[in-house]
């Protein structure tokens, strides 16, 4: 951040969009679902999945912690695509544009909305977990720590490209908001090794951040330690993509004014 | 020199929405841009608000040069179209309270109560924008465009669809607050009686070309016609005849 972009950064603008998307969440009862149902729904499936074919505590472990960290990245993702959304739906972004707000505070209030839902999210499958299986959450020991800062990383990284392709196609981009996680699902491994992929899928597997990071996570769990290696290689991968998806919606932006996008949603 | 657009230049798909137009606004001026659909009014105003990049030409408002101090040049500007809502699962007082605090305006409850009052729309306070009426979203985006006292207000079509009676409280209080705060207004309309009332220059745009700038009587005599109506009408004509 450059010192007169620090020196005019505004934390109360970014309070009063953080504001705005919290009563926008409080009065739509599609993003109570999304926040509060589907995680208990989704923690009670898989891990019900995982004692019904159990093979010992580990398959039920990787089943619960996998959903777990799959809701961590995917609530993150979800407030940025969709808090962008938003204001499309109720045709506010010239409103926005032509008031002294900055791209970069609306960011860090849609990040901050994020890291809320995360919290909330993941709170809630942990209480699933332990409450009603008796599964430690930590049980995959230290690497949830940079696993999961590895994964909010990557998901912001899609948040951010969702956010640059509303920017061009509108609400009809609605559709990656929730449907690039849910591609990257059963490729990134969330439930199981690449291994049990169909060959030609396991390369393009490999190439995700996410797999790394969910195969370091499995490693815990069988007691393995710390695969600093593959941790190594998905933060490599996520910083990347962070950086691509930072140039995406910059050029994004850029186009936007050039070609006079703006009027697509007033 | 409050506004200071020079030589804007825009086109979109070979098509030249905007062709060299200059606009220059002073404090307490009141400025209309007219002209026939398609004359390049919007783009215009979009490329003074900063919404779009011109091909061509520069703005600065308040000395802000655009797009580079964008942030800077939106505090002394207010805006408000008739077409556009308000965020819609706010409640009125929550999205004039959102608004005021994007500008940073000191005490936003007090400004927020002030505009309230100054527009009459006291029964509006606790009403979702989404279930607001065509005239009372026009009421509540004007308080927006005016609660953080900008110097600057710009308003696309500020009556459009509003009945006579709520469309003359608009123009009436935009003129007492170009009065009390000395704040300029640049406002498109269809409408040109609003035109004639509400401001004391106007600029005629024709295929994204200034035919025209001037006070509305002058600029209606120099085109040979008795009144902006006239002009106007006539203007419509010719744009018509030559899109067949």
């Amino acid at each position: 951040m450059s010192a007169t972009v620090a020196a005019s950064f505004s934390w109360r603008r970014v309070w009063a969009i953080v504001r705005r998307q919290a009563l926008v969440q409080y009065r739509n009862p599609g993003m109570w679902f999304l926040l509060l149902v589907l995680p208990v729904v989704d923690a009670v499936l898989f891990t019900s999945i995982g004692v019904a074919y159990n093979n010992g505590l580990g398959a039920v472990r990787v089943l619960f912690t996998g959903i777990l960290l799959f809701h961590l990245v995917w609530q993150l993702t979800l407030a940025g695509s969709l808090g962008f959304l938003e204001e499309v739906w109720s045709r506010n972004v010239l409103n926005l544009i032509t008031t002294p707000v900055r791209e970069i505070e609306y960011a860090v209030a849609l990040l901050v909305v994020g890291l809320a839902r995360t919290v909330i999210a993941v709170g809630l499958i942990g209480i699933v977990g332990g409450g009603l299986y008796a599964i430690d959450p930590g049980s995959a020991g230290w690497v949830l720590a940079p696993a999961a800062a590895v994964l909010l990383l990557f998901g912001w990284a899609v948040a951010l490209l969702v956010v640059g392709l509303t920017l061009q196609y509108g609400d009809s981009a609605e559709v990656f908001s929730w449907g690039t996680l849910v591609l990257l699902m059963p490729l990134s491994g969330v439930f199981y090794p690449v291994d049990a992929l169909p060959g030609g899928l396991q390369a393009i597997a490999r190439g995700i951040p996410l797999t790394r990071a969910f195969d370091a996570v499995r490693i815990g769990i069988q007691g393995g330690g710390v695969a600093e290696g593959d941790l190594l290689i998905a933060t490599a991968g996520s910083v990347v993509a962070m950086g691509l998806a930072f140039w995406f919606v910059l050029r994004q932006l850029r186009r936007f004014r050039q070609q006079g996008w703006v009027t697509r949603f007033t | 020199m409050l506004l200071e657009a020079n030589g804007l230049r825009k086109s979109f798909d070979d098509v030249q929405a905007v062709d060299d137009v200059t606009l220059h606004v002073h404090t307490r001026e009141r400025v209309a841009i007219v002209g026939p659909n398609g004359a390049g009014k919007t783009t215009t105003l979009l490329m003074i608000l900063g919404a779009i990049d011109p091909d061509a030409g520069s703005v600065h408002i308040a000395g802000h040069p655009l797009p580079a101090q964008r942030h800077q040049a939106m505090r002394s500007v207010g805006f408000a179209a008739g077409y556009l809502p308000l965020p819609d699962r706010l409640k009125v007082t929550e999205a004039l309270r959102f608004f005021a605090d994007l500008s940073e305006v000191d005490d936003p409850a007090a400004a927020v109560d002030t505009v309230i009052k100054e527009l009459d729309i006291d029964h509006l306070r606790t009403k979702l924008c989404m279930h607001l009426s065509s005239g009372q979203r026009t009421l509540v985006g004007i308080a927006k465009a005016t609660l953080h006292r900008p110097r600057l207000i710009i308003l696309d079509e500020p009556t459009a669809s509003l009945d006579p009676d709520i469309a003359f409280r608009v123009r009436d209080r935009l003129a007492q607050i170009n009065e009390e705060h000395h704040t300029a207004l640049l406002l498109t309309s269809h409408d040109m009686r609003e035109v004639e009332t509400l401001t004391d220059r106007v600029v005629f745009l024709r295929a994204g070309r200034v035919i025209a700038d001037g006070p509305p009587s002058e600029v209606a005599a120099a085109g040979g016609h008795a009144s902006l109506e006239e002009l106007f009408l006539a203007e419509a004509a010719r744009h018509r005849a030559e899109q067949l």
